[in-house]
């Protein structure tokens, strides 16, 4: 099982098994599902966490990831390729995330993954909790559960910057590609956002 | 700018609990496999007719978008559209009224004209409602008296269709 501990980065394309994006793109376009299939396993873990962590819910992220790489399929053929495939992709997925979350306003229902192993260790946590309590594993998932909760009171278009950029580790420009505006746009929702999170948190963070 | 960046350390050392975050074991092994069985079985992931439609015509996505964004707008046009309904049905309904008064103000008006028309008809309705109860037939929701033939049964008036039947021996 691969963990979502660092962004995920795009499979080298040189590699004998990472064929060039821009080949099995045009592949898929002709409706071969080989190389959509290896397309999706390339993006699949990308997709699923910025929808995950948006919805909070593991069936909600499953059902939308699986129909964003759908919709994806059947739309390749407008797929005009002035951005990468990754960014068209991901316009796709988060379009159908902020639509679902307007539908679904008011009615949030948390079904948090678990956290994996790594969690324990990683220094930067641990720095974090350490000096709070010394029941560690307690206190990761509450804050686990309190991050989650303080990130569904923002706005889907906060949430949505916070998310790709420092969950994802998305960078500014193309954030603004995948949602649609511009770098000011992002910079400054982004510090909102934070703002916000920090009031939220403030039992468990500096300000 | 960046002294205020730094104020979100700590946030953003907590936001990395979320890259710890993982799906059910195994959960990425049939991920792939279940969208392409959905791509073979025809699914084209549009959703919804109107999210299709959308998609495809960007002046009318702008326009479902508009709506969706302001549904009492839309409260107000369906209250709008009933209302003219409304209005239109009790028109029609007046000149109905309207047109049954200017009909027998014609043929007040115009009497021969009239009785010349309808003379046959009234004739033929007088004479078939004998008949109709001759035959003995009557509608009635009781199962016993509509079956019944009504008129024969007192013999006031004997039905035309009833024909007497008599049987005799050794015929053959």
């Amino acid at each position: 099982m691969l963990a979502m501990s660092e962004p995920a980065t795009v499979p080298d394309q040189n590699s004998p098994t990472g064929a060039l994006e821009g080949d099995l793109v045009r592949r898929a376009r002709r409706g071969d599902l080989k190389a959509y299939d290896e397309l999706v396993k390339r993006y699949q873990e990308r997709i699923y966490a910025t929808i995950y962590h948006m919805t909070a819910n593991h069936e909600d992220a499953n059902d939308l990831a699986q129909e964003a790489f759908i919709k994806a399929f059947s739309a390749l053929k407008s797929f005009k390729g002035g951005s990468s495939f990754y960014t068209w992709l991901y316009r796709i997925a988060v379009n159908k995330t902020i639509n679902f979350l307007k539908q679904r306003r008011n009615k949030h229902h948390i079904s948090l993954n678990d956290l994996d192993f790594n969690a324990e260790h990683d220094p930067d946590l641990v720095a974090l909790i350490s000096d709070k309590t010394p029941h560690r594993e307690v206190n990761l998932s509450e804050l686990q559960k309190k991050l989650n909760e303080a990130l569904l009171k923002l706005s889907e278009p906060h949430r949505m910057v916070v998310v790709l950029h420092d969950v994802q580790g998305v960078s500014h420009d193309e954030i603004a590609e995948i949602v649609g505006c511009n770098i000011g746009t992002v910079r400054s929702r982004l510090f909102y956002a934070r703002q916000q999170l920090q009031g939220y948190l403030a039992d468990y963070v500096k300000s | 700018m960046s002294e205020k960046n730094d104020n979100f350390q700590d946030l953003k050392r907590l936001l990395k609990l979320k890259r710890h975050e993982i799906p059910p074991p195994g959960f990425y092994n049939h991920f792939s496999d279940d969208i392409m069985a959905r791509i073979r079985g025809g699914e084209s992931g549009g959703g919804h007719i109107l999210e299709r439609i959308s998609s495809e015509s960007t002046f009318l996505g702008a326009w479902l978008r508009f709506f969706e964004a302001r549904p009492g707008i839309i409260g107000a046009a369906a209250t709008g559209l009933c209302m003219l309904l409304l209005v239109a049905v009790i028109l029609v309904d007046h000149s109905e009224s309207g047109g049954a008064a200017g009909g027998m103000l014609i043929s007040q008006a115009m009497p021969a004209a009239t009785d010349a028309s309808a003379s046959p008809t009234v004739a033929s309705a007088v004479t078939l409602a004998p008949a109709a109860d001759n035959s003995g037939i009557t509608v009635s929701t009781n199962p016993v008296s509509s079956l019944q033939p009504v008129a024969s049964l007192f013999g006031s008036q004997p039905n035309p269709l009833f024909q007497p039947v008599g049987f005799t021996q050794g015929a053959r």
